[in-house]
């Protein structure tokens, strides 16, 4: 049984004339444990797809299934992480991590518990009083990576969750998330991360879905079987960021128009 | 005495780690910098303070895990910081520090006097203070008071409700000699000074 079921999804907005459509027939599924990355070109809709997967936002059409049930409104079993980080800025790491909790009903003391164990598994114990504007960027994304998964989501959605942070640290969470989703003691059991780096999305996922430009559809479902830890420079990575771009550009909704430009697509300097 | 300040984050200093260890534990510093699209000067500080916490070796232009670099990447996150604290103990800026929250009223330091103590600009003016405060923090070594810009050692948690300074109540009883007093919060560290940190890369 499949994780999350994605069937021909269709998402449109009212706009002045008619609607814009953003995305048309969007089918694929999600296993138990994949890392799965969905890329492509700005403005395709990659985020609003994450929205619609956790129940924030109703497609137009087709449907969303997680274990078998549809999604009708916002799953507690998914959890998601912002490229802002989106922390309360007068609450302590303490309790931005709560807060998810304490939305829930849990009763105090096993909030308490939670949150230090969170606290714990992210890094952040010596934080727990210290308020966001006290922390770095590396350190405000492990808040929220905490608050996410203090509600112990089966899914874990990012949506950009590293192109705010300097590559360094961008380099050290995106490892730690994959400590994280290995870890078989804690959540998530799978990761859905959207990101228009491509390099990135080879680096952390197992599988690739390839949207095209808007109105978006699957381009591919590319199957991501190097080893870890990724070394960047190697061949095969470099034939598989090659392909996905190529995939990008080429597989564009129309035609004529210049291919989109791609910001993060790092252009691969020569080998 | 030569010391080492950080002037990268521990989350900073881990990414570079982590890089290295795509590259198989060891590879050219310029390479590694050009991986992630970097001059060299900028992975220099995360380079120094791994290399001053004796988690990598540099030399002639390559970069390589020491073991215990090597057991830090295999490691998890809670067990990366225990090593952190450990290596962090060792280094001459923690000694000091330590050494002077140890000995400060209340075991405590402001920012002021953390930046006198290592002859550094307070911040903002100067980054090394905050970070120094950031490891510190990390490495659960101390606690930090954002609000009156404070450190306090953390084996010696103040009480909640703090007595200002000079009207402390007396300390508990201890059969303690003559000695005992305010005077005697004064005594040295009760570890014994660990193995002096070779501290390869000095500040230059």
């Amino acid at each position: 049984m499949a994780l999350i079921r994605i069937e021909h999804v269709d998402k449109s907005f009212a706009a002045r004339h008619g609607s814009i459509s953003i995305m048309q027939d969007i089918s694929f599924d999600v296993a138990d444990s994949d890392f799965l990355a969905i890329v492509g070109p700005s403005g395709c809709g990659k985020s609003t797809l994450l929205r619609l997967i956790q129940g924030l936002d109703k497609p137009t059409g087709g449907q969303i299934f997680f274990r078998d049930s549809p999604v009708t409104s916002v799953c507690t079993k998914m959890a998601m992480v912002f490229q802002s980080f989106a922390l309360f800025p007068w609450l302590t790491v303490s309790q931005n991590v709560a807060f998810g909790l304490e939305a829930l009903g849990w009763p105090p003391d096993r909030i308490r518990s939670q949150v230090d164990r969170y606290i714990s598994v992210t890094g952040l114990d010596g934080f727990q009083e210290a308020f966001p504007r006290e922390l770095s960027g590396g350190m405000r994304q492990r808040v929220g990576l905490a608050r996410a998964l203090a509600v112990e989501p089966s899914v874990l959605l990012m949506d950009e969750p590293f192109s705010a942070l300097d590559p360094l640290t961008a380099e050290s969470l995106r490892e730690e998330i994959l400590q994280l989703w290995r870890d078989p003691e804690l959540p998530p059991d799978a990761v859905l991360l959207v990101s228009h780096n491509i390099e990135e999305a080879i680096q952390l996922a197992d599988r690739i879905i390839v949207l095209s430009r808007r109105p978006s559809h699957v381009l591919a479902d590319v199957h991501v079987d190097l080893p870890r830890p990724r070394d960047r420079k190697s061949q095969a990575f470099y034939d598989l960021t090659d392909r996905v771009y190529s995939l990008i550009t080429e597989g564009g909704s129309a035609p004529t128009a210049p291919p989109a430009a791609n910001g993060a697509a790092a252009p691969q300097k020569a080998l | 005495m030569p010391t080492t300040y950080p002037k990268c984050s521990p989350t900073e200093m881990q990414g570079l780690l982590v890089l290295l260890n795509a590259h198989k534990g060891s590879e050219d510093v310029a390479r590694l910098a050009d991986d992630l699209d970097l001059e060299i000067d900028e992975i220099l500080p995360s380079l120094d303070f791994a290399s001053a916490l004796g988690l990598v070796r540099v030399s002639e232009g390559n970069a390589s895990f020491s073991d215990l670099g090597k057991r830090y990447i295999s490691s998890t996150i809670r067990d990366r910081k225990a090593i952190l604290r450990d290596q962090l103990k060792k280094t001459t800026l923690f000694r000091t520090l330590l050494r002077a929250l140890e000995s400060a009223p209340d075991h405590r330091l402001t920012d002021e006097q953390l930046a006198q103590l290592f002859s550094l600009t307070p911040a903002p003016a100067d980054a090394s203070v905050q970070n120094i405060v950031n490891w510190g923090r990390y490495a659960e070594l101390i606690r930090y008071d954002a609000e009156e810009h404070v450190l306090v050692a953390v084996r010696h948690a103040p009480p909640a409700a703090k007595p200002p300074a000079g009207n402390r109540p007396p300390p508990p009883s201890t059969p303690q000699g003559p000695g005992a007093g305010p005077a005697a919060a004064r005594k040295s560290p009760p570890a014994s000074p660990p193995a002096e940190q070779s501290a390869a890369s000095a500040a230059a």
